[in-house]
This record gives structure tokens, sequence and C-alpha cells, in this order.
């Protein structure tokens, strides 16, 4: 009923190391539904971590995730957290779009089998109503006349627009963009960013984790500066890349990616 | 006188060798008569001790005992199945006739038995063959039946080696580590011979299929488990992003994706498979090695284990090309 005011992500305290190193240290955020958050840092600062916490592919050491207003992924056993049953824990994977850096297309399918995928196997759904669901989603990516052919003849741009439309088959909530176009050649980076972009024009609600400056500057409601797994700054784009000027760290990064 | 005295000489000389060769020429019919008793009485040595008495030909008028002294030898000698000796005699006449067209005949025959013809290999295999090909029948059975108990076995145990569930993981080694680590042959006799003794009596086709499908499920875990944990771990995020449970993971991404990694390897241990089924003749199952060793013990015929040979290479050759069409196919997708 309320569910439009509450916020759609919520994270509170997430904590995740490996071994001595703290990757991600008691980071707080919260995301509305339709907002577009990129977050943005150096290698190492804890961002893809922090992203992959969210749909449960790393397990966190402390804190809480709440998606839809209700908390996800863990509970308490004995006093111990446990991750949730693997269900809970498919279905929650279910409603969060995941697109990673190096596509991860399954290259023993065609790509409308790529797309058709989730749909078919998760969600159940019978050949025929995954095809139409699978084909719509190429449209929107572009790549209708590629149905048919295996990811090995695509171009990295191509095979990363598969991989967004694979996710979008799902119709999931919320996207989760682990530099999608870290792994691409510089011509290549204007298609799925084009992509991206309708997207966001759609409304998506996404987080995008990335070294390309053009998603913060013109797809971004909110930009947040992380390092060594904290964030270090926060807010609209034009302010975090003014206010960051201020900061020694930010400028340093920004002046190296420029 | 003189002259007289050389005429004499030369009589007396023509005379000498006259007498000399009627001398010799009775000699002969007397050898010849003496060799024939001997043979009537069955003493065949002694007949060619004799035989061997007649010189090599000084004249040319010596050359029809000879000839015919030395015929009779190679006779007696082929006889006994002495072909070797008996083309041997043949060849000292025909060194000094090589015209003479009984020894050249007698020699061609010799040849004839000495190297089986084209038709008695023929023959032998056509008199061996209905046995090897039931035996061969029983070898693809169990190569079948192995087949198809091995993969399935092999998946499960690989499954189980990389499980997170301790027990399941420990258990799965252990099979490995006992099947692969003890020699097929004794799985065998303590399958056929040591399970009666705790009362499971089992017949020799369920054994050996038993005996072979464990192990091969070992050998095929192993292989099976390498080329899973050798798929990009990102695909198993994918698939997990996705909202696939592990199992489907398993089932939709990651185990076809090892289908052509697994080809070669496997199409290794299969052709191996084989040839290990001959161990399975132990465990008194005819196949198609016992098969072979049975003619071959029956008949002292080498020709039934060069048949056996030519069996299995042929099953091997048409293994070998099905798993690399397989191979092939199974690869499909990463050719642009």
């Amino acid at each position: 009923m309320s569910i439009v005011s509450q916020p759609l992500l919520k994270l509170e305290n997430i904590t995740k190391r490996f071994k001595e190193l703290t990757a991600v240290n008691g980071i707080n955020l919260e995301v509305t539904l339709g907002e577009k958050l990129v977050i943005i840092g150096p290698s190492g600062s804890g961002k893809s971590t922090l992203l992959r916490s969210i749909n449960l592919l790393e397990e966190i050491d402390e804190g809480t995730i709440h998606f839809e207003g209700s908390e996800v992924g863990y509970l308490l056993r004995n006093g111990k957290r446990h991750l949730d049953r693997p269900h809970a824990i498919s279905a929650l994977r279910a409603e969060i779009g995941m697109v990673f850096q190096h596509f991860h297309l399954f290259p023993h399918m065609t790509v409308l089998g790529n797309v058709m995928e989730g749909p078919l196997t998760v969600q159940r759904k019978s050949a025929e109503e995954a095809r139409s669901i699978a084909t719509d989603m190429l449209v929107k990516v572009g790549l209708s006349d590629k149905r048919d052919v295996f990811p090995a003849t695509l171009s990295g741009g191509q095979k990363q627009r598969v991989a967004i439309a694979r996710a979008l088959a799902m119709r999931p909530k919320l996207m989760l963009f682990d530099e999608p176009t870290s792994a691409l050649d510089p011509e290549l980076v204007g298609e799925v960013f084009d992509t991206i972009h309708t997207l966001a024009d759609e409304g998506m609600t996404m987080i995008i984790v990335t070294h390309h400056m053009g998603f913060a500057r013109e797809l971004a409601d909110r930009v947040i500066f992380m390092e060594s797994g904290n964030f270090l700054a926060e807010g609209a784009p034009e302010e975090v890349f003014s206010k960051g000027q201020d900061n020694e760290r930010i400028r340093g990064f920004l002046n190296r990616l420029l | 006188m003189k002259y007289l005295a050389g005429r004499a000489f030369v009589a007396l000389l023509f005379l000498w060798t006259l007498t000399g060769s009627c001398l010799g020429a009775v000699d002969y019919d007397q050898l010849f008569r003496q060799s024939s008793d001997l043979m009537a009485q069955g003493d065949l040595d002694g007949a060619l001790a004799l035989l061997k008495q007649v010189p090599t030909p000084a004249v040319e008028e010596e050359a029809g005992s000879f000839v015919s002294s030395r015929m009779q030898a190679a006779r007696i000698l082929a006889s006994q199945n002495e072909t070797t000796k008996a083309l041997a005699t043949c060849q000292e006449v025909l060194k000094l006739f090589p015209d003479n067209s009984e020894a050249r005949n007698f020699v061609a025959a010799l040849k004839d038995q000495l190297k089986p013809g084209w038709h008695t290999v023929l023959a032998d295999t056509l008199r061996f063959l209905p046995a090897l090909a039931k035996g061969a029948v029983m070898t693809l059975l169990l190569v079948l039946c192995t087949m198809l108990v091995s993969p399935l076995g092999g998946l499960l145990i690989a499954l189980g080696r990389i499980s997170t569930l301790r027990p399941v993981s420990w258990l799965c080694w252990f099979i490995i580590w006992f099947f692969r680590g003890t020699p097929l042959l004794l799985q065998l006799f303590f399958i056929y011979y040591g399970l009666p003794s705790l009362g499971i009596t089992l017949a020799p086709l369920t054994a050996a299929v038993i005996g072979l499908g464990l192990n091969y499920s070992a050998y095929l875990g192993e292989i099976i488990r390498g080329a899973i944990q050798s798929i990009d771990h990102g695909q198993m995020e994918a698939a997990k992003a996705i909202g696939m449970s592990y199992g489907q993971a398993m089932r939709r991404v990651i185990i076809p994706q090892t289908y052509k990694r697994l080809m070669p390897p496997i199409g290794n241990e299969f052709i191996a498979l084989i040839k290990d089924t001959a161990l399975v003749s132990t465990i008194a199952m005819v196949e198609l090695m016992r098969a072979a060793d049975q003619l071959f013990n029956t008949y002292f015929n080498i020709t039934a284990l060069v048949l056996a040979a030519v069996i299995y290479l042929v099953l091997t050759t048409i293994f070998t090309f099905i798993f690399e069409k397989i191979e092939y196919r199974a690869g499909i997708y990463e050719h642009r």
C-alpha cells in the first residue's frame, strides 16, 4: 500500500570482509523507485562487491538488505547469520537484473536462447511465451536480426546488449550494471551506453558501477564516489564533480580518468 | 712302341671308367633296393641314409641315379613333414639340373604346403568367425552397458565431489580412491567370487557390468569434475543472477558446456574400456578375448588371435570416429 513511499532498496551497515581486507565498510544506502544511481571510484574500492552483495552473489558479514520493504537474503539461526534458503535467494535474484563486465553470455545457446532462458527455466513460462518475450527484448536492444546466431559471432558491444536483454526478459524491478562498458573497445561503448540510456528513459531503477563518466553526467540522479569500502562523496552529478574538486582524492581520480 | 703304349693306356683308362661306372650302377641299384626294403619295413630314416650315399654325379651318365635318389629322399622327407629339408634336397637336384621338371614341380608343391595359401586362411576365418562374432557381440554388449552406466555414475560422483555437503564429498572421494586405486581384475574377482560369500550371487554379465560400471564411473567422475570446474565461474554467476537454482544452472548452463571438453578424455576411456572387457573373460564370460583363446587352444591356429585383434581394431576405430563426430557436434557453437 505504501510501497511507493518506501525505498525500493535499503542497505544498512553492509560490511564485507575478505580475510584481512574490508571491501565494504558499513555502507548505508537507499534507492528509490526509478532512481538512477551511479557509483564511481578507483579499482578495489568495493564498488563491485557492494553491487554483488545486493543480489547475494557475495555473502555479507554484517548488515541488512531490504527489498520492497522486507528484509531479504539472511536468516538468524541460533544467533548466527545464515544465507536464506536457496529458493528465496533465487526468487530475489529473479527480481534484480544484473549485467556483468564480461557479459557471461551462455555460449552454447543462441542469442534468442540466452534471452529466453530466464523466462523459460526460472519463471517456467511456455516456450512460445518465452520466445515472444525474448523477441521483444531483442528488438528493444536492437539485435532482433542476430536472434539465431551463437554469441561467439557477436562483437563485444552486441554481446553486452544481449546480456542486457537477457536480464530484462525477467522483468526485473532493479537493474545492476557492474562496469558494463569496461571490457569493450572504445568505439563499442556508445551502443551499450545508448541501450542503457533508453532503459533509463523508460523509468527503470538502476545502479551502475562504472569508470565511464558519461553515465554519471548524463544518466545519474545521484553519484556516489567510493573508496576503500566507504562513500567519500554522494550527491547530484554536478555536485559531486564540483565538490569533488575540493577533495584531493576525488580530484586525483577524476583527473586520471579525463 | 710308344704309340702303342699310349693307346693301351687310354684303352685301359676307358675300360676302368666303364667298369667303374658299371660297378657303380650295380651298387646304386642295390642301394635303391635296400632303401625300398627299409621303407617297406617303415625305417624311413635308414632308407634316407642309404639314398644320401649316392654321390654328386661326376659325369652325365650318373645323373639318373643321383636325381632319383634325391627325389626319393625328398618324398620321404615330405612324408615326414620335414618340408624344409625336402625343399633343400630338391634344390640339390635343381642346382645341377635347373631344368629338371620333376624337381621343379615338387618344389612348387612343397612351397604351397609351407606357407598356407589364402584359401587356407579364408577357410580358417570362416571356421572361426561365428564363435568370434558371438564373442564380439558380448564384448559390444558389455561396452554399451558400461557406456550407459558410467557417465551417469561419473556425473553423480563428480557432483558429489564438488558438493558442499562434506559427507557426500567424502563418500565420492572414497569411491574414486578405491576404484582407481585397485586393479579392475581384483574388483571383478571380488564382485563375482567374493560377494557370494556375503550371500550375494551375481550372474557373470551382471557382475561384469557392475564391476566395469563402478570402475569407469570412478574414472569418469574425476574427468567430469575437472570439466565442470574448468567452466568459467562467471557462467554460474550469470545463471544465478537470472534466478536459477544451483541444479538449474548445472543442468542448463554448466554441464552442457562440458560436453565438448569431455569428449576427448571420455573417448579415451571408452577405447580403453573396449580392451578392458577382455578382463571379464576371467569371470566365466565368453566375450571376444575368451572366444579367441578357446579357438587358439583347440586348433593351435594363430588365425583366431589375428582375427580377434582385427575385430578389436574395427571396434576401436568405429568408436574413435563416432567420438570425433560427437566432439565436433558438441562444440558447434564455438565455430564462427
